[in-house]
C-alpha cells in the first residue's frame, strides 16, 4: 500500500475581482511506504499547496488524496494526525518556551511517541535543550521544527522546505535526521528547491512546475533520461552566431542548448568530446572564455523539461 | 477531550504569562497602582476652613472679629472694601462681612452652597457673641463609615476592569498573535482538537484571574479598609464567572481576526462601552427607564454591581445567583460560537 496517493489534484484560489489562481493543476502521484519522496520545483510551482492538502491544512478544489489509506474527513482527521509528523514552512513556536518545553507540549498531543530527550538528541539540540525558542538561531529553530514533527513517532513525515536558508552544516545535519527516520521504516514527503538536496536524500523525485508533475523517477533515472550523465558548458565570443550546429556530429552528445554566448551539452563521455570541440571552436575563430564539465544534475533535467532554471521564479 | 492535552496547553500558556513581564505588570501591579492613586486622590478629607473676608471700619469691632475667628470652620481674613469685593467676585472668599458702626451687613452669592454655610456660621457666631443662647442641647456624633467612600465603589470596578483586560489580551489578543505568527497553523496539524486548545486557555485564565482579582480586594481591605460585608464565596463565584465571561468574549473576538490591527479595533469597540456604562469608575445607576435595563445587563455591570452588592450590602451566594448565571451563560455561549467559527489559519 502507498503512504500517499494523489489523483488529479486541483486547487484553485479565488482572488479578488473574480481573478483566480490555479495553484495545483491535475497533479497525481504515489509515494510508496518506506520511501523518501522529494517534490522539486521552483517557488510558486504548487509544492507547498500540494503538501498542505496532504497534511489536511488546506482542502482541494477537486481530486482525491489519501494519506496512509484514508481521505481527510471529520471522522478520520484525528486518527491521521496521530500518525503523521509535520514541519511547515516558516513555523514560529511560542517564543517564551524552551526547546524542552516546546517538545513536551507537542509530545502531549500524541498517544504514543518518543521521549522528549530522544527527540532533542535526534536533531542534536542537547546543548540548547533549556534555551528559549527566541534565543535560537534559524538553523536551530528549523531543527526544533523537525523534532516537533518527529516527537509523535509518526509513520509519515512531511517536511516543507526544511533546509531553506540554512548553513551547509545544519543542512547536512537535517539530511542525517531524514536518513535515520527512513532507516527505521518511515516515509517522507519533502519539498525543496535545492536539487542537490533531492539528489542526496530522495529515493524518488517528482518535478513540479506550474501545478503539474512533469517528471518522476529516481534521481539517477531522471538524469539518465537526458541521455548523457555529463554536462559540458562552454562560453565564448561569437558562440551565439554559430548556433547549435557547432555540436552536430560530436560523439555521444544527446542534447544541446544555447543561452546567449553559453552552450550547454549533454554528453556521455566528455574526454572524447572535449578535444574535438576545442578544435572546432579554434577553427571558427571563437575565443573561449569559460569551459567546464560536471555531472548532470536535476537542475539540468528541470531546464531540459521547462526551458527555465529552478531559481528563475525566486525573485517573483 | 484529553485532560493531559488541556493541561499541557494550559501549562505552556501559564509559563508564557509569567515570562512576559508586561502581562504580569498589567494584570497584577497596574490595578493596585490604580487603586492606590485613585484611592488617595478621592479620599475623604477634613474640610478646609471656608474663606471669609471681614471689612472692619475701626477697632471697636475687635470682639466681633474674635468671635468669628474662634470658629475653626471659618477662615477669616481682614481686607479693605475694594480687595474684599474683588475676592468675592473671583470666588477666593465665600462671603464678605462688613462691620461698621452704622450697620452689620453680609455680602454673598446665595446660589453657592459654601457661601450659604458661611452665612449661617457667621450669623450664629455674631449672635452668640452678643448674648444669644441655645434653647435646646443637641448632641452630634461625627462618623466616617467605610462603604460609602469612592474607594469602596472603585475596588469592585477595578476587579471588573482587570477581568475584562485579561480576557481581551490574555485570550483574544494571544489567539490573534499566534495566528499572525503562524503558530496556530502548526498546532492545527497536530492531533490536538480546538476544544482542548480552548479549554487549556480557559484553565490558564481561571488560574490567573482569580488571584489577580482577590489581590485587588485584599489590597483595598488592607490599605483603605474597604469592607466585605457579604459572603466571600459569592465574591469568588462572581470573579470566576466574570473571568469565564470575558475570556469567552475575548475568544470570540480573537477567533477569526487575521491582523493585530483588526483585532485591536474590534476589542476596543467592545471594551469602550463596558468601561463607560459598566460602572467601573462612576455610577451607572442614573439612566432613564428602559436604558437602565440595558445598562444593568452589560456583563461589566453584572460583575461590578454584583460585587458591590456582596461587599457593601452584605449579600450572599443566593443574592448574586442571577448575575452569576447570566455571566456564565454569556461566557459559554461566546465560547461555543468561538469554537465553531475559529480559524487556525
Amino acid at each position: 500500500m502507498h503512504a500517499i496517493e494523489i489523483d488529479e489534484l486541483r486547487k484553485v484560489f479565488r482572488g479578488r475581482r473574480g481573478a483566480s489562481v490555479i495553484a495545483v493543476d491535475g497533479l497525481s502521484l504515489r509515494v510508496a511506504r518506506g520511501q523518501v519522496f522529494g517534490l522539486l520545483g521552483p517557488n510558486g510551482a504548487g509544492k507547498t499547496t500540494t503538501v498542505e492538502i496532504c497534511e489536511g491544512l488546506q482542502t482541494q478544489t477537486s481530486g482525491r488524496v489519501r494519506v496512509l489509506g484514508d481521505e481527510w474527513t471529520h471522522a478520520t482527521s484525528q486518527q491521521i494526525r496521530q500518525r503523521i509528523g509535520v514541519s511547515l514552512q516558516d513555523t514560529r513556536f511560542i517564543e517564551t518556551q524552551t526547546v524542552r518545553e516546546t517538545l513536551t507540549l507537542f509530545r502531549a498531543f500524541f498517544n504514543r511517541g518518543q521521549s522528549v530527550d530522544d527527540a532533542i538528541a535526534a536533531v542534536s539540540l542537547q546543548e540548547k535543550a533549556n534555551a528559549r525558542v527566541d534565543k535560537l538561531s534559524g538553523g536551530q529553530q528549523q531543527r526544533l521544527a523537525v523534532a516537533c514533527a518527529l516527537v509523535g513517532d509518526p509513520e509519515l513525515l512531511f517536511l516543507d522546505e526544511p533546509t531553506t536558508g540554512l548553513d551547509p552544516q545544519s543542512r547536512r545535519n537535517l539530511w542525517e535526521v531524514v536518513r535515520a527516520f527512513r532507516a527505521r521504516g518511515g516515509t517522507v514527503l519533502i519539498t525543496t528547491h535545492y536539487m542537490e538536496e533531492a539528489e542526496q536524500i530522495c529515493d524518488t523525485v517528482g518535478i513540479v512546475d506550474r501545478g503539474k508533475l512533469i517528471a518522476e523517477g529516481t534521481p539517477r533515472a531522471l538524469v539518465r533520461s537526458l541521455g548523457g550523465e555529463h554536462v559540458i558548458e562552454v562560453t565564448g565570443q561569437g558562440l551565439a552566431a554559430q548556433g547549435e550546429q557547432l555540436a552536430a556530429g560530436l560523439p555521444g552528445v544527446t542534447q544541446t542548448r544555447l543561452e546567449g554566448e553559453r552552450m550547454t551539452m549533454q554528453v556521455a563521455a566528455p574526454h572524447q568530446v572535449m578535444p574535438l570541440l576545442i578544435k572546432r571552436l579554434d577553427d571558427r575563430g571563437i575565443e573561449l572564455t569559460e569551459l567546464t564539465t560536471r555531472h548532470t544534475s536535476l537542475e539540468d533535467v528541470f531546464v531540459a523539461l521547462t526551458g527555465r532554471h529552478l531559481r528563475d521564479g525566486e525573485a517573483a | 477531550m484529553q485532560w493531559s492535552v488541556i493541561w499541557a496547553v494550559s501549562r505552556a500558556t501559564l509559563r508564557d504569562f509569567w515570562r512576559t513581564p508586561e502581562a504580569v505588570f498589567w494584570s497584577y501591579a497596574f490595578p493596585l497602582a490604580m487603586a492606590l492613586v485613585l484611592g488617595f486622590a478621592f479620599r475623604e478629607q477634613a474640610r478646609a476652613p471656608i474663606p471669609v473676608a471681614v471689612v472692619a471700619a475701626d477697632a471697636s469691632y475687635a470682639s466681633a472679629l474674635a468671635a468669628l475667628r474662634s470658629d475653626p470652620r471659618l477662615g477669616v481674613k481682614e481686607m479693605d472694601v475694594v480687595a474684599a469685593e474683588r475676592a468675592l467676585t473671583l470666588g477666593a472668599v465665600a462671603l464678605v462681612v462688613h462691620l461698621s458702626s452704622s450697620a452689620l451687613r453680609l455680602e454673598l452669592d446665595q446660589t453657592r452652597p459654601e457661601s450659604e454655610l458661611a452665612e449661617l456660621l457667621v450669623r450664629q457666631r455674631l449672635q452668640e457673641a452678643n448674648g444669644r443662647r441655645d434653647a435646646l442641647t443637641i448632641a452630634t456624633t461625627n462618623v466616617t463609615r467605610p462603604g460609602a467612600r469612592y474607594i469602596d465603589f472603585l475596588i469592585p470596578g477595578l476587579v471588573g476592569l482587570n477581568l475584562l483586560g485579561m480576557g481581551m489580551f490574555g485570550v483574544g489578543f494571544n489567539l490573534v498573535y499566534m495566528r499572525v505568527r503562524r503558530t496556530l497553523r502548526r498546532l492545527a496539524v497536530t492531533p490536538m482538537g480546538r476544544a482542548e486548545f480552548f479549554a487549556g486557555f480557559m484553565v490558564t485564565r481561571l488560574v490567573l484571574s482569580l488571584p489577580a482579582s482577590l489581590v485587588v480586594v485584599w489590597f483595598g481591605q488592607i490599605v483603605f479598609g474597604v469592607p466585605v460585608h457579604g459572603s466571600w464565596l459569592a465574591l469568588v463565584l462572581l470573579m470566576i464567572v466574570g473571568g469565564i465571561c470575558f475570556s469567552g468574549i475575548g475568544a470570540l473576538l480573537g477567533s477569526r481576526a487575521k491582523t493585530i490591527e483588526g483585532a485591536s479595533g474590534i476589542m476596543n469597540a467592545v471594551q469602550m462601552p463596558m468601561w463607560l456604562i459598566g460602572g467601573v469608575f462612576f455610577s451607572n445607576q442614573r439612566f432613564p427607564g428602559a436604558l437602565q435595563t440595558v445598562v444593568d445587563a452589560v456583563p461589566m455591570s453584572l460583575v461590578t454591581d454584583g460585587m458591590r452588592s456582596v461587599m457593601l450590602e452584605g449579600k450572599g451566594c443566593g443574592g448574586v445567583m442571577l448575575p452569576v448565571v447570566a455571566l456564565l451563560a454569556t461566557g459559554l455561549v461566546c465560547l461555543a460560537v468561538a469554537l465553531r467559527i475559529f480559524r487556525w489559519n
